[in-house]
């Protein structure tokens, strides 16, 4: 599992209610119930979401079983915002390239490459 | 904790001093993705484009000094020339995936320019990706100095 947290990160963020509610225990941890109310889904809906956010490390509950606080655990929010960074640069150089593509060809300056 | 830190989704705006139709078509002709796609000294020779739901995308970097990064994708929607959906992976040399990204990109007309923005989200991810990609951004990095040196001189 240890070997493929970075696609398991990813893939509990690719629900925007998970991401959602992320968002809301970055504020501060909280219960089950109280994290339903702003989603307008069921208990056991949340439940299901907060399952895969604990398998995915992203989260940790807390141990009573009266009042099991879900609180954020950032350490693997961490390593997926440091894979970005990267990708982010590579992205932005290839805009900056995308770019003078698009003003040669404007200027008539560019080589249309064609197949015959 | 910041909101960002929640989304590890990247959005990239640019303008671009060209009409959509052009920007529309660096994305989907395949002839048109080999001119840009790599860095600067970098060949995409075997670029191919699927331009349909669920067409292939091939986009393979050969850099410089002969290494070659393998990347892939697919076309899921295709709404010329505002807006295009598409996936890019990062293959192994046995073209195995190991990274998917589900990109959306969006072209506004902004009186004769275009306003690109891309948001870009990581589907899954091997953690070998993240030295693969330390190193294709050394690849950029590298070919934009050289870019710099060669723009000095005129």
């Amino acid at each position: 599992m240890a070997s493929d947290q970075l696609s398991i990160t990813f893939g509990a963020l690719a629900d925007p209610t998970r991401r959602a509610i992320l968002a809301r225990l970055a504020l501060g941890e909280t219960s089950v119930t109280e994290l339903a109310v702003p989603f307008r889904i069921s208990l056991p809906a949340v439940t299901k979401h907060l399952k895969v956010l604990q398998r995915a490390g992203l989260i940790t509950r807390g141990r009573s079983a009266q009042w099991r606080p879900c609180r954020l655990a950032a350490e693997p929010l961490r390593d997926a915002a440091g894979w970005m960074e990267p990708y982010r640069q590579i992205w932005e150089a290839k805009l900056d390239r995308l770019d003078a593509y698009l003003n040669d060809v404007r200027s008539g300056n560019h080589q249309e490459t064609t197949d015959d | 904790m910041t909101e960002a830190s929640t989304h590890p989704e990247l959005v990239l705006t640019r303008t671009f001093d060209a009409p959509r139709e052009l920007v529309f078509a660096a994305f989907t002709d395949a002839r048109r993705l080999a001119q840009w796609w790599g860095p600067e000294g970098f060949t995409t020779p075997d670029a191919t484009a699927d331009v349909r739901p669920g067409g292939a995308l091939r986009l393979d970097m050969h850099a410089p000094d002969g290494t070659i990064y393998r990347g892939g994708g697919t076309y899921h929607e295709i709404v010329p020339p505002e807006r295009l959906v598409f996936s890019t992976t990062i293959l192994d040399d046995d073209l195995q995936a190991l990274a998917e990204v589900h990109n959306t990109l969006t072209l506004l007309e902004r009186g004769g320019k275009t306003e690109l923005t891309l948001r870009a989200r990581v589907v899954r991810a091997d953690p070998s990706v993240a030295h693969h990609l330390a190193g294709m951004e050394e690849g950029w990095k590298s070919s934009l100095d050289a870019l710099a040196k060669y723009v000095a001189q005129l």
